[in-house]
């Protein structure tokens, strides 16, 4: 009895999660009349404007990564080493994207870097992506911080600092050579999420005016029928190619290998 | 002049303060000890000459040079943790060149190096496992070769052996004491275990409550403690009551027993102390009654109670040699030089 319960609760959750995925795409199947096609896929792969958007935002959601490893394994690193009293108030910080809707987050940037600020980031493409990129960066903060102090609990942090110090290593040399190779798989985890937060994001993409997937998706959803199954399709495709990708990079790097 | 010097080192925490005018001079090559119970100070120092901890008060100079306020990475120190914090991301033959990479020594000396560092600790087909690959003991000797591949000035060991079981432990502090001596670096080891201590150190310093209660020769520290403290935590002390009888002729009393030392004493008591090793069953001497024997394989332990005093005398196993039984009223003596004499 208790090994049906098991195989229900797994075929609830599978049915949960597939329906909606096999529904949309035998939805975008069905754009020629009586038989399927591959012909939602072909009108969306000939608009230049998906290659762009989606093109913008892989590179956007790469830098978030960047961006947020080099903020959050140092601060993090920082906080076990040095400050680790203060690791609650920087888990609240880190919270805060959760609870802060987005649109508000995004009408405080236009509100304090328009072009009659002291610094005008929305004056120009530039600073509207280094802006859309922060706004990223901050909205990946909770997945990021977290993979990476998990990984870090797993370390004798001040050990290993400790006797890197005395083998001659100074500060970017351990964070570079010791801790970040260390965490790379949590690093990895982080990544997988704000990768995929990217990827879909609207609001903030949409309110900086910046030629994102988001917005594409969105404007396609409103004018078309079958395009917008066929799109989510390819994005949900492409999106776990590229964490496949970056895992099989992460492994060729040599990630940790711990005991069993 | 000495090698290495701490002179006079002050260290608080807040308000505790836990090394309290600590001075030592190490000469180039010595091994020394710092001996003592937790919280006796003992690591921080050690932490201070690493560069890990900063000194409230006082220098420490490493060949002539003022490193006090070095950061740790410029001090040319190598260190051996009690956990043995290898770099679990690299290979054994990564963690022994790791200092070497630092310093920008090129691949093929460093190569060479690593293999001599690990040829050194008899490990040298392990180059290219994992840290989590090696048992403890092997773990703690490729800590010890990453420490020494740079060659730095003073090595530290910071409890080395404690998390290693009795064998590994003692066949990896000889290791220890061959490899300091073959490469002839001066060398600190901060440990609790007195055993360790008195077997490898050319000195120890033994420490309590942040001060250096002596500092000598093994030899010196067993057989001279300078405290009551050094007395009754390096190696085990019976100790009696005694009065003063005549403090210019050396005698005193003891259970009603007169026992002469032949040397100046103090007058009024004072505290009579032997090791297991010194008292012996005699025909003259302090009243005593057995109240247990062990057999330890080398030695047999007499346990005895004499007035209000637990004794333990050690005698050498010898085959067919009488030993008294539990009961038996004995007398008990020892050597005039055998007898320390304490403060009261």
């Amino acid at each position: 009895m208790k090994r049906f319960w098991s195989w229900a609760a797994i075929a609830f959750g599978a049915i949960y999660f597939l329906l909606p995925l096999i529904g949309t795409i035998e939805f975008s199947l069905r754009m020629r009349r009586g038989e399927y096609s591959l012909d939602a896929y072909a009108s969306v792969l000939a608009d230049p404007n998906f290659r762009a958007t989606f093109g913008y935002s892989v590179v956007m959601a790469l830098l978030t990564i960047l961006l947020g490893v080099l903020i959050v394994v140092p601060t993090a690193y920082w906080v076990r080493l040095r400050l680790p009293r203060l690791r609650p108030v920087i888990e609240f910080i880190t919270l805060l994207p959760l609870v802060i809707p987005a649109i508000v987050v995004v009408f405080g940037y236009i509100r304090l870097y328009n072009t009659s600020s002291v610094l005008p980031l929305t004056g120009t493409a530039t600073g509207t992506n280094i802006l859309l990129l922060c706004g990223y960066a901050m909205l990946a903060l909770p997945y990021m911080y977290r993979a990476v102090d998990t990984g870090l609990s797993t370390l004798d942090v001040r050990a290993l600092t400790e006797a890197a110090q005395s083998l001659g290593a100074g500060w970017v040399g351990i964070i570079g050579r010791l801790i970040l190779p260390n965490v790379l798989g949590a690093v990895m985890s982080g990544a997988f999420l704000s990768f995929a937060i990217v990827i879909g994001e609207f609001t903030m993409a949409a309110l900086l005016n910046r030629p994102a997937f988001g917005p594409y998706m969105q404007l396609l959803g409103a004018n078309r029928a079958y395009e917008p199954a066929a799109l989510a399709v390819i994005a949900f495709g492409v999106t776990w190619g590229c964490m496949g990708l970056l895992q099989l990079i992460s492994r060729l790097l040599g990630v940790r290998k711990t005991a069993t | 002049m000495s090698f290495l010097v701490l002179d006079h080192l002050r260290k608080s925490f807040g308000p505790t303060r836990v090394v309290d005018d600590f001075s030592l001079s190490v000469d180039k090559g010595e091994f020394i000890s710092f001996l003592g119970p937790s919280g006796c100070g003992k690591t921080t120092v050690l932490r201070m000459v690493a560069g890990f901890e900063a000194p409230s008060d006082g220098r420490i100079l490493i060949d002539g040079q003022d490193v006090t306020r070095l950061r740790p990475n410029q001090r040319q120190i190598g260190m051996v943790f009690q956990a043995y914090a290898l770099f679990p991301n690299l290979t054994v033959a990564g963690n022994v060149g790791f200092g070497l990479r630092v310093a920008g020594v090129p691949r093929a000396a460093r190569a060479d190096r690593v293999a001599e560092m690990l040829a050194l600790i008899g490990l040298p087909d392990l180059g290219g496992r994992y840290p989590w690959q090696l048992s403890g003991g092997q773990q703690q000797r490729v800590a010890l070769a990453r420490a020494l591949a740079p060659s730095p000035r003073v090595l530290l060991l910071d409890e080395p052996l404690s998390a290693l079981d009795a064998k590994i432990r003692l066949s990896l502090r000889n290791q220890i004491r061959d490899i300091q001596q073959q490469l002839g670096i001066t060398t600190i080891f901060v440990t609790h275990d007195q055993e360790e201590a008195l077997s490898i150190s050319d000195r120890i310093v033994v420490m309590h409550r942040g001060i250096a209660d002596q500092t000598g020769t093994p030899s010196d520290i067993y057989n001279h403690p300078a405290t009551g403290f050094v007395a009754g935590f390096v190696g085990t002390l019976n100790r009696f009551s005694a009065e003063v009888v005549d403090p210019v002729a050396g005698h005193v009393r003891v259970e009603g027993a007169d026992i002469a030392l032949g040397r100046l004493l103090p007058p009024g008591r004072v505290t009579l102390a032997a090791r297991p090793e010194s008292l012996k069953v005699a025909p003259e001497g302090i009243p005593a009654r057995i109240t247990g024997v062990e057999f330890l394989g080398s030695v047999h332990r007499l346990r005895a109670r004499a007035g209000g005093a637990e004794l333990v005398l050690d005698r050498f196993n010898a085959p067919g040699e009488a030993l008294p039984r539990p009961g038996d009223h004995v007398r008990i003596s020892a050597a005039p030089a055998a007898w320390l004499v304490l403060p009261e």
